[in-house]
């Protein structure tokens, strides 16, 4: 093959009391594609993301960013995580959450200083969170809470983005306004790899796409991989509810 | 230096190292920790002293930092099989390891110094009674200078990693990704406050060292929306706590651990009616001012969709507000006076009239909601 991938994952299994969460992942990303994780609850989305930086144990498998381990070469890699996973009664500004993103090049011990709130100034205009900077983050809105999250990644300055649920419980106008900077990223040549819920969204968002349920049942171009057939292997007993959704995106 | 000043600055030294450590304690829910260690710390006491047969040992806060991360550890380990939650796990783990601790000593160290009244509550009235005799000059009371040390100690780890702690305190797994070590760092945290239980419980005994650990940053995190200000002000609350308590303690002749404890507690009180954001006052004083403003807003919206129709004759009428608004008349008659008040309304004759800037203030809302 000559195509050049970004994040290799081959074997990669997790497993939960000797319970397989995932299963014999092998999982080859291209490098600048803007691609889905979907799968029904349960199916180790969120586990898939976490695996690949190292952050569950795994029982086997390895990952390969850009050709070398994860750990050689952490600093491509940027995480958003679950908005739900922080506290964010944290005693802390807008400002200061984005400057985060920059403590990785940052390394143990040194200060973030004027060129790091710049970058996390840059990033906070970039998804429309200016006005907010002063702002305690206890006070912010569900979108901006993940509008915030965004920042910090893009401050990462990462080859690699990863991102679990980046759109849950966000209003349509900040949906819209992150796929918008996804998007962008892509353009760039960023790679992007999204856990993402609704399937209708799929075909307008994503060129890419990875159908998980422990085991990968495919991934490809949206094109060749979001079939009904694969769904269905995917989704197993919810497939009536399925079919209507494809009949209404069918190309 | 009189003694009892000198017991006032051994508190306040004392309150200052606990504070600094118990703000992460906090932020990471594991306030409850300071509550384990405090007490676990006295079995690595007791092992310790068995080893070197003595109380003056720098061998005994080893002791202790050890049974202090043995607690961490076994909390985590417990906690890991799903059935049994986090606070469950520490209550399954300290009292065991206390009470192992209070049997060792009762069977076997009776003739020591080891005394079970004053690990719970401590005795600083006694503290300065241990000199620290240099060359033959008494230069003031040991446990001052341990407690000195440890609030260097302390402060020192939070500066250093200051940016560290606060990214493994406030998102774990991606301080994780960029390559910082939360777990190592949680142990480090640890550590350190099990030497700064140790070394503070001898003087001033367990239950003040949790207080100090919890209160003091509990009441500053009501105060201030700023991790680096949370740190200084609970330190200062914690100082404020001491001297207070200390002269409460000698007003009503009682025990000064506790009575300190007591103003911490108070100050906390205080703290939670009055907080400027988060107060219990400032958070009712809000709730009634917005139930005004929107009661306000619902009169003035309903106005500004009837002006202009033949009905408005009817709608407006002061004395036919309670059947249209559903309001009984005293309270629609101060809806109406906050409204002419802020210059939203007019009365003419029988009948309310918007302002120019009511209507504005109308129409502002009517798009605010479509």
């Amino acid at each position: 093959m000559d195509e050049k991938y970004t994040l290799e994952i081959t074997d990669l299994t997790v497993a939960y009391d000797n319970k397989p969460v995932l299963w014999d992942i092998d999982l080859n990303i291209p490098e600048g594609v803007l691609m889905a994780i979907v799968g029904p609850n349960g199916a180790g989305k969120t586990t898939l993301i976490k695996a690949i930086q190292g952050l569950v144990p795994t029982a086997a498998g390895r990952v390969l960013v850009s050709g070398k381990k994860y750990s050689e070469n952490r600093g491509l890699v940027g995480y958003v995580p679950q908005r739900g996973s922080v506290d964010w009664d944290f005693p802390t500004s807008v400002v200061d959450v984005v400057k985060m993103g920059t403590y990785g090049t940052l390394g143990w011990f040194k200060r973030p200083g004027k060129k790091e709130e710049n970058m996390a100034l840059e990033a906070l205009e970039k998804v429309g969170m200016l006005d907010f900077r002063d702002r305690q983050i206890s006070k912010l809105s569900g979108g901006q809470q993940q509008r915030v999250f965004l920042a910090r990644a893009l401050v990462q300055n990462a080859e690699i983005y990863l991102m679990d649920e980046p759109f849950q419980g966000v209003d349509a106008t900040t949906e819209k306004a992150i796929i918008t900077i996804l998007k962008d990223l892509r353009s760039q040549g960023k790679t992007l790899v999204v856990v993402h819920h609704d399937l209708q969204t799929v075909r307008e968002y994503f060129d890419s796409v990875a159908l998980l349920n422990v085991r990968i049942v495919a991934s490809g171009k949206v094109e060749n991989v979001f079939t009904t057939e694969n769904l269905q292997a995917t989704y197993g007993g919810r497939v009536k509810f399925l079919d209507q959704d494809l009949s209404q995106n069918a190309v | 230096m009189t003694l009892q000043f000198e017991i006032l600055i051994i508190a306040m030294f004392v309150s200052a190292s606990c504070a600094v450590l118990g703000s992460f304690l906090i932020l990471r829910t594991m306030a409850m920790m300071s509550d384990a260690i405090s007490h676990s710390v006295l079995l690595g006491i007791v092992l310790a002293f068995f080893i070197v047969s003595s109380l003056s040992s720098p061998l005994l806060i080893v002791g202790a930092g050890l049974s202090g991360l043995l607690t961490v550890v076994l909390v985590d380990v417990v906690n890991k099989k799903k059935f049994i939650k986090k606070d469950a796990s520490i209550g399954l783990v300290f009292p065991l390891l206390f009470s192992i601790a209070i049997i060792i000593i009762s069977k076997y160290a009776g003739n020591v110094h080891l005394d079970i009244d004053s690990v719970l509550l401590g005795e600083l009235a006694f503290a300065p009674f241990n000199r620290f005799v240099l060359d033959g000059t008494d230069i003031g009371p040991k446990s001052l200078y341990v407690m000195i040390t440890l609030f260097i100690l302390n402060s020192f780890f939070i500066a250093f990693f200051y940016k560290e702690l606060k990214i493994t305190t406030f998102d774990k797994s991606l301080s994780s990704t960029l390559g910082f070590r939360p777990n190592f760092l949680n142990l480090f945290l640890m550590g350190m406050v099990s030497i700064t239980c140790v070394a503070a419980f001898d003087v001033v005994g367990s239950i003040l060292v949790i207080a100090y650990m919890i209160i003091p940053p509990a009441t500053a995190y009501l105060l201030t929306e700023k991790l680096s200000y949370m740190i200084v002000l609970s330190v200062v609350v914690g100082i404020l706590s001491s001297i207070a308590g200390f002269v409460l303690a000698n007003i009503i002749n009682a025990n000064i651990a506790g009575s300190i404890s007591v103003v911490c507690g108070l100050f906390f009180l205080i703290a939670l009616f009055l907080a400027p954001e988060n107060g219990i006052i400032s958070n009712f004083r809000d709730r009634v001012r917005k139930k005004w403003q929107f009661s306000e807003s619902l009169l003035l919206v309903h106005l500004s969709n009837h002006e202009g129709q033949p009905d408005y004759d009817d709608e407006s009428r002061i004395d036919h507000l309670n059947q249209h608004m559903l309001w009984d008349m005293r309270f629609g008659e101060k809806v109406v006076n906050l409204a002419l008040k802020n210059g939203n309304l007019l009365v003419s004759g029988q009948n309310l009239v918007l302002t120019e800037k009511g209507r504005e203030y109308a129409n502002e809302i009517k798009k605010d909601t479509v």
